[in-house]
């Protein structure tokens, strides 16, 4: 710790240091030879000081990014290497005992009969029926599920204890079982147990236990960090020191500073607009590459996946069920997609259209000066303002007046609902955009229509609206991309059964809400449920930009044409 | 044309020449723009079946005089009409006049040609259609045919009717846009700078043009130009700082012009 | 070929056409309007009246005897100890002497529900404290239980009250038991009451046996059938069970399905649970004693909840127990304070939004140090350094198609590439910061480049004219002047990324945290929530309390997102400047 914070203050120094040094050597400059510098003084002390400290701060940065990962699995790599023995022994044990293969059958079981019982909790809910008994079920069933993870655990640890005090109570035998302990245990254990036995060693943080086998964990990395921290100081010194020498050399009447200088701050700042392009890069392989591994899972059946017209991912739980058929069809969801996005652009086209055209045509100052803002409040009122709104005041109104109409089913949680209020959502975003196109058309057209002799509207309709038509195209594909990307009011007034349906006042599902639905909650990362998820955000992902693009693109050629 | 609220502008006053009916007359016309005024007390009184050139320094309200004739200062929400404009003896600015009506009977042509998001047929068949003035389909291609011939650009395009009206050249567009205007039949056109974005040999093709409606329309054009305000018409009225100056035959006005404002601006002391 | 007169008429005959479509295409517009502002004033009206019961609460202020043996079983007054006391006990004892009816373990369990256990460690956190309390009496103030709460709200459970129309005699019989005799039919009213409300219940569960019946001739699956069958089973039965009480010549046995009679008389309550045919005479039980009833008494209420027991989830038993409390001036009424000084919890009356204003703190403030300054950089090197070539074009293509990818997207690409790549703690707000600077970073940019193009190039002509360097002339000169509309952007993009949840839902923010995270750098690291996920967590809870406390932490967060685009909106009012 001390070592880290004497580098830095050095560091420090050496910079201000650089700094003045700079200055003071371009005064020299031009004292000497009367002459003109190239840049004014404090340039050059610039210059001098992010040579001293830029290199070094960079090895310092890696250094505290990655320095205690690399310590940890270097040691730990070590010992790992030294449990082989009690690992090869473990696994012989476990998978020779009776007991402990009994439970993960009945926990299996447990968790199938957990999963059918949401199902139908869901299915219940959606038939309007009181779900009571299913929920006790489930209930049962988790209760029953989290007892035979214990037993598990419990003959787990069993057989864990017995391997382990097989290793001699020597050092080497210390140094295998804390390997032992360390690969035994999951991933938030093995956290711990690095954080426990980095407290030991460097003394930063209280630990929370003290066994020999953390001690002997600590023992192991103390050496490793030592050198690891010894040298990235020493570089870092180096580092600055010769950076400040080098740069100090160079120093000269004549010397070019502020290009030098300039030109790292341009870096840096072509550096903050690639990141816009790290961050595309970054979504496109992280879905693509989970992507392909879930297709790997289904046994690249993709026809399967994109036609498929059963989706149903509960049911995908064990593993010998990962390849069978309809599990992961996702039609329901492109379906349910598109039915809610139709419902919510039947909404927000008409009304935010005529919105923008009302605002930008008819509307005097003071309608505007009212109306404008109430859009813009609208455009601001987070999604799950909208989702609580559709589910609370929506969905119950529209089930009402469903069964008033003499429609038995309706459901709370319907396409119709979701539709409408993200339909309201999408309005201040079509208006805006049209606004903004309307706008852009040339008086020089309006005038020509009313010379003609054609009223407001005539003039709207007839040579306004065909002037901007392809801007509100644009306007109305960019909503459209809204609409199938929100999350929150599909989430929480959609329902979540995967029906094939056309119906709206049935619930539905959509790719977004299935999204949500597969990866909250607990459980592992590789499951071919998460990939799913995935391979749905890879779908929404294209299927959105596709449209982003042909919409940028066509406002983007109306822009030219009118500037 | 005593005021008492300020002198009055010193404007000379020609009235129209014998022989020639009067077919817009304007008494008092006075146009402000929120606080600005634009066009101050306006006496004038313009012939049909002829072609009345306005001409003057920029910002002198001459395309303000223009844009009372049919009602287009409407559009502007700050511009305030007073004072009277009568066409064929019916005043202009009556609550009671239908603009829509008023513009159906006075054409105009603008500065930029600006044909409508339409093809060429369309554009001609604009007028007519939103008017109802054609029975049917081939009354409107009669109407259109007779119109683009007027417009002296039916051969050009007879073979592309259906191409967008912005695929024409410039001088062809502007062409295109007095055809839109004729094709309602109007008794007045009103022309604003109709050259100023146009080449030479288009501007004398429009100015050839303008020569030919002569015979059955008033034409009233705004022009920059004091060789085209020459070369094309009977009429000329010079204002200046929204007052009009001066008002009289082109030739006298030219060659014989009793203000000294005229004198100066036609010689090129200022404009 | 001229002819003015016809083609006027022509005109005129259609003018009358074309006006109406003209009015009607306009009322249109201002139909739109005023669509969007209904939408606006719906959404916003009907959030604050749901959040309306939430911004008050009820208390129960009771005298606690923090007895020493039970409170430092050790006795020795280690933290230790009395971290082992019995605060419950405690609690429970004081709510006894209030009363000293309740005596079966059924009476007692409605009473002791009127509290949730987890005030129990706020009594301990005080006597930890401040251990001079043990052996002490103390006043001790707890939110009532949220049901209780939202029945004295008058938001669950409709009732009356009106005066005993005749004197009634009270004989009391064995085991708190008493029978009820009057002159008149005394009862009259009440009886046609719960026949009306009983025959609405069975049209009710009618039907949800039928339903249930159509549904099973259409499942497959037997252990659903199995539900769908004992639903249409006990629906059909609690219906025929309903219907025999509707005969009008039978006595009426009052239980769960049915409307609640009390009888109110001095201090006590009785419960009635039989009504004879005659409406004049009825049996009942004694709930709270009061000054032992008995005789003929001329005074007295009938206290009808018209609600039945199966309908809410306040008993009889509670709801006397509540309203004796609120009469002894021992329950109050006042402003819902726990709102915000607590973090969440299953028990809607001491779950707050602390934890996730906290959260959003955090949240932001990474989300702000990652953002502004890149977003800033990137728009100043497009707009004024990048040379025009296809690159920049691409750059720039690209964040304006990242602007409009969905948000969930962005969650995605961080629990791969931060939780699960990079390791990162799951539901921490570094990670959601960095996630929802990404997802803001487009936003910046945009904005930022139109303040950075709203400069006009005369100013930077002008430095550069001077001698100034490209960067000098930048930094100098423009940005200062564009840092109005930059400030202004990165607002309203810090707004979007307050109200942001779902990119969160996907790093698991989404976790039940009860408690609130440190408001410090290691805060940064633990779980925790933030508001719009609260919002949405509450909003899933099955305890009806929430509904109100989603549509409180709904309005906090409105407030919390409008002062920020008030700032950004008074930035632009009071610097915007147009060349």
């Amino acid at each position: 710790m001390q070592i880290s914070v004497i580098v830095a203050l050095t560091l420090l120094v050496l910079t201000a240091f650089g700094f003045l040094i700079g200055r003071r050597r371009a005064l020299a400059a031009r004292g000497a030879s009367g002459g003109r510098l190239h840049s004014l003084p404090n340039y050059y002390g610039y210059y001098i000081a992010l040579w001293t400290g830029g290199p070094a701060l960079i090895v310092l940065a890696l250094y505290g990014a990655m320095g205690a990962g690399l310590v940890n699995t270097l040691a730990m790599t070590q010992l790992e290497r030294e449990a082989a023995p009690l690992i090869a022994e473990f696994e012989r044990q476990l998978d020779n005992d009776a007991a402990y293969r009994a439970l993960l059958a009945q926990a299996a079981d447990a968790e199938l009969d957990a999963m059918e019982a949401r199902e139908a909790i869901a299915l219940a809910r959606d038939a309007g029926l009181d779900p009571q008994d299913f929920q006790s079920e489930l209930a049962r069933q988790t209760t029953r599920l989290t007892e035979t993870g214990a037993q598990l655990d419990a003959r787990r640890g069993e057989i864990v204890r017995d391997v382990a005090a097989r290793a001699p109570s020597t050092d080497a035998g210390i140094r295998a079982r804390a390997g032992f302990e360390y690969w035994i245990s999951p991933n938030e254990r093995r956290e711990l147990f690095l954080a426990d036995a980095r407290a030991i060693a460097f003394g930063a943080g209280l630990a929370s236990r003290n066994t020999p086998e953390l001690r002997a964990a600590a023992l192991a990395m103390r050496p490793v960090e030592d050198v690891f921290r010894y040298s990235a100081a020493g570089l870092a010194l180096a580092l600055a020191v010769g950076g400040l020498a080098w740069a100090r050399s160079r120093v000269r009447g004549a010397f070019r500073a502020r290009n030098r200088v300039e030109a790292v701050i341009s870096g840096l700042l072509m550096l903050a607009s690639v990141i816009a392009i790290l961050t595309t890069l970054g979504i496109v392989f992280s879905l693509l590459f989970e992507s392909l591994r879930f297709f790997a899972a289904i046994d690249w059946r993709l026809h399967e996946f994109l036609l498929g017209l059963q989706w149903s991912p509960q049911i995908a739980i064990r593993a010998d069920q990962i390849g069978q058929s309809g599990a992961f069809g996702a039609v329901p969801l492109f379906a349910g997609t598109a039915l809610i996005t139709l419902i919510a652009m039947l909404v927000a086209v008409p009304v935010g259209l005529f919105s923008a055209i009302y605002m930008s045509e008819y509307a005097t100052p003071r309608v505007r000066a009212v109306a404008k803002p109430v859009l813009e409040v609208l455009a601001g009122v987070p999604t799950v303002v909208y989702g609580f709104f559709a589910l609370l005041t929506v969905g119950p109104f529209l089930r009402d007046a469903a069964l008033f109409l003499g429609y038995e089913d309706a459901v709370t949680q319907s396409a119709l609902s979701a539709g409408l209020v993200m339909g309201v959502m999408i309005i201040p975003f079509i208006s805006s955009l049209s606004d903004d196109v309307i706008n852009a058309v040339p008086q020089t057209l309006r005038d020509g229509a009313y010379a003609m002799g054609a009223t407001k509207s005539e003039a709207i309709r007839h040579v306004v609206l065909p002037a901007a038509l392809p801007g509100v195209v644009g306007a109305i594909l960019l909503g459209m991309s809204r609409a199938i990307g929100e999350t929150m009011i599909v989430v929480m007034a959609a329902g979540q059964g995967a029906n094939l349906t056309a119906n709206p006042l049935e619930s539905v599902t959509t790719i977004t809400v299935q999204i949500v639905t597969l990866l909250t909650g607990d459980q592992e990362f590789d499951s071919s449920k998460t990939l799913a998820a995935f391979a749905l955000g890879l779908v929404l992902f294209t299927l959105t930009l596709m449209l982003n693009i042909i919409a940028l693109r066509v406002v983007q050629r109306f822009r030219e044409r009118y500037e | 044309m005593a005021h008492d609220t300020h002198p009055a502008p010193s404007t000379v006053y020609h009235p129209a020449p014998p022989g020639m009916d009067t077919k817009i007359a304007a008494r008092d016309l006075t146009v402000r723009y929120g606080g600005a005024l634009a066009l101050d007390r306006v006496h004038i009184d313009m012939p049909g079946r002829a072609v009345t050139a306005c001409i003057g320094p920029s910002g002198c309200g001459k395309s303000t005089f223009l844009r009372c004739i049919n009602r287009m200062n409407d559009t502007i929400d700050t511009a305030r009409v007073t004072g009277s404009i009568r066409i064929d003896g019916e005043e202009v600015n009556d609550r009671s006049i239908d603009p829509v009506l008023l513009r159906a009977r006075v054409g105009m042509v603008f500065q930029k040609p600006n044909p409508f998001p339409k093809s060429i047929y369309e554009n001609v068949a604009y007028g007519p259609r939103i008017h109802g003035l054609a029975a049917g389909k081939d009354e409107l291609d009669a109407i259109v045919e007779t119109s683009l011939t007027k417009a002296g650009l039916w051969k050009e395009v007879a073979d592309r009717l259906h191409q967008p009206g912005t695929s024409l050249s410039g001088g062809q567009q502007q062409r295109l846009v007095i055809a839109r205007a004729i094709a309602v039949n109007p008794e007045v056109i009103l022309m604003d700078e109709p050259c100023s974005a146009l080449d030479p040999i288009a501007t004398a093709r429009i100015e050839e043009l303008i020569d030919e409606l002569r015979e059955n329309y008033a034409l009233i054009i705004v022009t920059h130009s004091m060789a085209q305000a020459a070369r094309v018409s009977q009429m000329t009225a010079f204002f200046h700082l929204g007052a009009l100056v001066e008002y009289g035959p082109t030739e006298e006005i030219f060659t014989n012009p009793r203000d000294q404002r005229t004198q100066d601006y036609i010689t090129g002391r200022f404009g | 070929m001229n002819r003015p007169a016809s083609i006027r008429s022509a005109v005129e005959a259609r003018l009358a056409r074309r006006h109406r479509s003209e009015q009607r295409f306009r009322f249109f517009g201002v139909a739109a309007i005023s669509l969007a502002v209904a939408f606006l004033a719906l959404l916003v009206g009907s959030i604050i009246i749901q959040s309306i019961p939430a911004l008050t609460t009820w208390r129960v202020t009771l005298d606690v005897e923090l007895e020493r043996s039970l409170i430092d079983p050790r006795g020795d007054m280690s933290e230790a100890s009395l971290r082992r006391g019995g605060y419950s006990a405690a609690i429970q004892t004081a709510l006894r002497r209030q009363f000293p009816d309740m005596e079966t373990r059924e009476e007692l369990r409605d009473l002791f529900g009127l509290y949730s256990a987890v005030n129990a460690a706020r009594l301990l956190n005080q006597v930890v404290e401040n251990p001079s309390l043990v052996g002490q009496t103390v006043s001790f103030t707890f939110p009532i239980d949220d049901a209780a709460n939202l029945y004295l709200q008058g938001a669950t459970v409709r009732e009356s009250t009106a005066p005993g129309p005749a004197p009634l005699l009270v004989t009391p019989g064995e085991d708190e038991t008493v029978t009820l005799a009057a002159d008149i039919a005394v009862f009259d009213a009440f009886m046609d009451e719960a026949r009306a409300v009983a025959r609405a219940r069975v049209r009710e569960l009618e039907q949800r046996a039928s339903r249930a019946e159509a549904a099973l001739s259409e499942a497959i699956d037997r252990d659903i059938r199995a539900v769908y069958e004992s639903e249409a089973r006990r629906a059909r039965t609690a219906a025929g069970q309903l219907l025999e009480r509707l005969d009008e010549g039978a006595a009426l046995v009052l239980d769960a399905q049915t409307p609640s009679l009390l009888i109110k008389a001095g201090g006590a309550v009785i419960r009635v649970t039989e009504i004879s045919a005659d409406r004049a005479q009825a049996a009942g039980e004694i709930v709270i004693s009061g000054d032992a009833p008995g005789g003929l008494m001329a005074d007295w209420t009938l206290w009808t909840l018209e609600t039945p027991q199966a309908g809410r989830r306040v008993s009889d038993r509670q709801i006397i127990l509540t309203d004796a409390l609120r009469e002894r001036g021992l329950a109050q009424s006042g402003f819902n304070t726990e709102l915000f000084t607590y973090a969440d919890s299953r028990e809607p009356e001491i779950a707050g939004v602390l934890g996730a204003l906290i959260g959003s703190v955090l949240t932001m403030f990474v989300t702000m140090l990652l953002a502004v300054p890149i977003g800033v950089g990137a728009a100043i090197y497009l707009e004024e350094f990048a040379p025009k070539n296809r690159i920049t074009d691409f750059i720039e293509v690209n964040i304006n198609n990242l602007a409009a990818v969905p948000s969930i997207v962005f969650g995605l690409l961080g629990l791969a590439v931060f939780i699960n790549t990079f390791g990162m703690p799951r539901s921490a707000p570094i990670v959601g910061g960095v996630v929802l600077a990404l997802m803001t970073l487009p936003t910046v940019i945009i904005s930022s480049r139109a303040a950075l193009k709203a400069v006009p190039p005369s100013i930077r002509e002008a430095a550069l004219g001077v001698g100034a360097s490209k960067t000098q002339a930048v930094f100098h000169h423009v940005l200062p002047l564009a840092a109005p509309g930059i400030l202004t952007g990165s607002i309203i993009g810090l707004a979007q990324a307050l109200g942001e949840t779902a990119p969160l839902l996907m790093i698991g923010m989404v976790a039940f945290i009860a408690d609130a995270p440190t408001l410090g750098l290691s805060g940064f690291t633990e779980p925790s929530t933030v508001m719009p996920v609260q919002i949405f967590l509450w909003s899933s809870a099955a305890e009806r309390a929430f509904e109100a406390r989603t549509a409180a932490a709904i309005l906090v967060l409105l407030i919390l997102m409008m002062s920020l685009n008030a700032v950004a909106i008074y930035l632009r009012r009071r610097f915007e400047r147009r060349w």
